[in-house]
């Protein structure tokens, strides 16, 4: 089923082009990372004040109320590259270790970990001293997005 | 040239490079110190643009960024340039290569420029349209950096 979705969406004439072209896929590439910066900065810059640096500067509240929109747009952008990527060699990618781990286990508990931490952003962060599950959390979260960012950079050693 | 050739064969050169492992690493440093330049500058200069955070002062935002701008710019150096070593004699001749480092330096004046007229800017009644300008080639700089960079592997394979 999934190999044959994936084997659909290679042959697909758009994604034939965007493979083939020497122009086109170094501008997929760019959207990819384009907006994994902003994504991964923003989430890395909040959970970095939630362990405490910069604390003189902004609450945790006043910088999620500075950063959201393009967090969440930086993550947009990230996924209609990286997916785009993805359609261009699917059937390799659905059969590659390193890809399963990243897509299936640490993207999606990153996500869920970086959604309850903005949720609870606006709660713990209205003064400048983070309460120690606020600095747990940001730990946390750091920790995930380096596994997310290690899961893609192994890819291709399989 | 000849530096090039001896600098990748030094011994720790090859070990690193031919352990997936270590390269990873470098690789994971590599990455994080580009999202983190990356994205602090592209959320300052988005501010400045007034696309960002205009409910934050524009100061403020900008101390508690550049350092990490400034640690990712590090990450990316050191990284980048064990990343050069090990294919040094291929990236040498490769002109998107220097492009690409063309345009990183050009970015880094862009967001030195930034940085310290930030301060100045905020004390305005309205960021002038010249600060806007400015902003928006830092941006366009950063980005135009990750072009030339996702073009290099291609290149060096080629060479």
């Amino acid at each position: 089923m999934l190999t044959s979705i994936a084997h659909w969406l290679q042959n697909l004439p758009l994604i034939l082009w965007l493979g083939s072209s020497d122009h086109a896929y170094p501008f997929v590439q760019l959207t990819h990372f384009s907006g994994l910066s902003l994504w991964i900065s923003t989430c890395l810059i909040l959970d970095i004040r939630l362990l405490g640096f910069g604390k003189k500067l902004m609450t945790p509240a006043k910088l999620l109320d500075a950063i959201f929109v393009w967090n969440w747009v930086g993550l947009a952008i990230a996924v209609t590259g990286g997916f785009t990527l993805f359609c261009i060699a699917a059937g390799g990618y659905i059969a590659n270790p390193a890809f399963q781990v990243k897509i299936y286990m640490l993207l999606p508990v990153a996500l869920i970990w970086h959604i309850i931490v903005q949720r609870k952003t606006r709660g713990w962060g209205q003064t400048e001293e983070t309460p120690t599950a606020a600095k747990l959390a940001g730990g946390i979260e750091l920790i995930l997005w380096l596994c997310v960012m290690t899961g893609g950079i192994w890819i291709p050693n399989y | 040239m000849a530096f090039c050739r001896w600098l990748e064969h030094l011994p720790w050169v090859v070990e690193m490079t031919g352990n997936a492992v270590q390269i990873s690493i470098v690789w994971l440093f590599h990455f994080l110190g580009y999202f983190l330049v990356v994205g602090t500058t592209a959320l300052v200069d988005l501010r400045i643009l007034g696309l960002a955070g205009k409910r934050q002062n524009l100061t403020q935002l900008a101390k508690l960024l550049f350092p990490w701008t400034w640690l990712g710019l590090f990450f990316v150096t050191v990284s980048g340039f064990l990343m050069f070593a090990g294919y040094a004699g291929q990236f040498y001749p490769a002109g998107v290569f220097w492009i690409k480092i063309g345009v990183f330096f050009l970015a880094i004046i862009f967001g030195v420029i930034v940085q310290r007229n930030v301060p100045k800017w905020d004390r305005l009644p309205a960021i002038p349209l010249g600060a806007k300008a400015i902003a928006l080639i830092s941006l366009v700089l950063w980005f135009g950096m990750i072009l030339a960079s996702v073009e290099v592997p291609a290149f060096i394979a080629c060479v």
